[in-house]
């Protein structure tokens, strides 16, 4: 499971819980065909630099993007990385059919 | 009818509690035991009635029909409550004594009015937001859950008609609940296997 950095009582969707900056995350690099540059994650999933740092290396951490390239680095979702992001969009539609956001 | 309803609930119950260890969504919590709940009532009460049928209504069984549905009874109001609960949460409206109704003490009842009235009332409330959504949405999915809960509140308030010596109600509001979950059976199966 991955972790949510939600509090105990929610704020009404004014802040993006941790879980769902991984998946806009996820998603951007998916919408880039699987290779995504860092300024097009950074644009596409609306972060700061050191945020979008900090989460592109708890993402490779948790094993579901990897980082190739050197000086132009390139991020693309793993096989578990897919599988998470199916999963999600599985349970995203299930909650989205009872009014439930998540 | 209450072992298909039992099945469905569980299936829903399933895929909510997959979604809580995915997602760590406190609603998707209270979903999941929402219909764990409902699935327990169901099975109970269809048990119950199975083994009065089985002794031919013999008279030293006859109570387990009203422990049955008694038990049934209140695994729902607390069911809808948490439901109602949830959607409190999510919409942050100040009903909360709707949430307080779920934990109403029950008395041994069979098909009594004011149980069905709880249990309509509880289940309107649901439909209600259901439906909310479904307005916002216009997804198939939550078609389909806003018309299982219409089904389950329509099938209360016939099981209301059959308190008042309606016998043909009774009949009508088990087709409205089976109904009602095999639209929820729907909505799992689309949202397993999307076209």
């Amino acid at each position: 499971m991955i972790p949510s950095e939600q509090a105990q009582t929610k704020p009404p969707s004014k802040y993006r819980s941790q879980l769902r900056i991984y998946v806009d995350i996820m998603r951007v690099i998916q919408r880039e065909s699987n290779e995504a540059k860092p300024t097009r994650i950074l644009y596409g999933a609306n972060l700061s630099h050191d945020r979008l740092v900090k989460y592109l290396e708890e993402l490779k951490n948790l094993g579901v993007i990897q980082e190739t390239g050197t000086d132009d680095k390139i991020y693309s979702l793993t096989q578990k990385g897919i599988e998470f992001l199916n999963n999600f969009r599985r349970v995203e539609t299930f909650a989205s059919a009872f009014g439930f956001k998540i | 009818m209450e072992f298909i309803g039992f099945v469905i609930a569980i299936a829903v119950s399933y895929q909510a509690l997959k979604g809580y260890k995915l997602a760590n969504e406190r609603t998707l919590l209270y979903l999941h035991l929402s219909f764990l709940l409902l699935g327990a009532g169901l099975a109970i009460d269809g048990l119950a009635n199975l083994i009065v049928l089985l002794v031919r209504f013999h008279r030293a069984f006859l109570f387990l029909s009203s422990l049955g549905y008694t038990i049934n009874f209140i695994a729902q109001v607390v069911a809808y409550g948490l439901l109602v609960f949830a959607y409190i949460q999510q919409t942050r409206t100040s009903v909360s004594q709707v949430a307080m109704a779920a934990a109403m003490p029950a008395l041994l009842f069979e098909h009594n009015p004011v149980t069905e009235l709880i249990l309509l009332f509880l289940l309107v409330y649901i439909a209600t937001q259901t439906g909310i959504n479904y307005s916002v949405n216009k997804t198939a999915s939550a078609s389909f859950v806003f018309g299982a809960f219409v089904s389950l509140a329509i099938a209360h308030l016939f099981f209301l008609f059959f308190t008042f010596s309606a016998p043909v109600f009774f009949a009508l509001a088990q087709i409205a609940q089976l109904f009602g979950f095999l639209l929820l059976l729907a909505m799992l199966l689309r949202v397993n296997h999307p076209s």
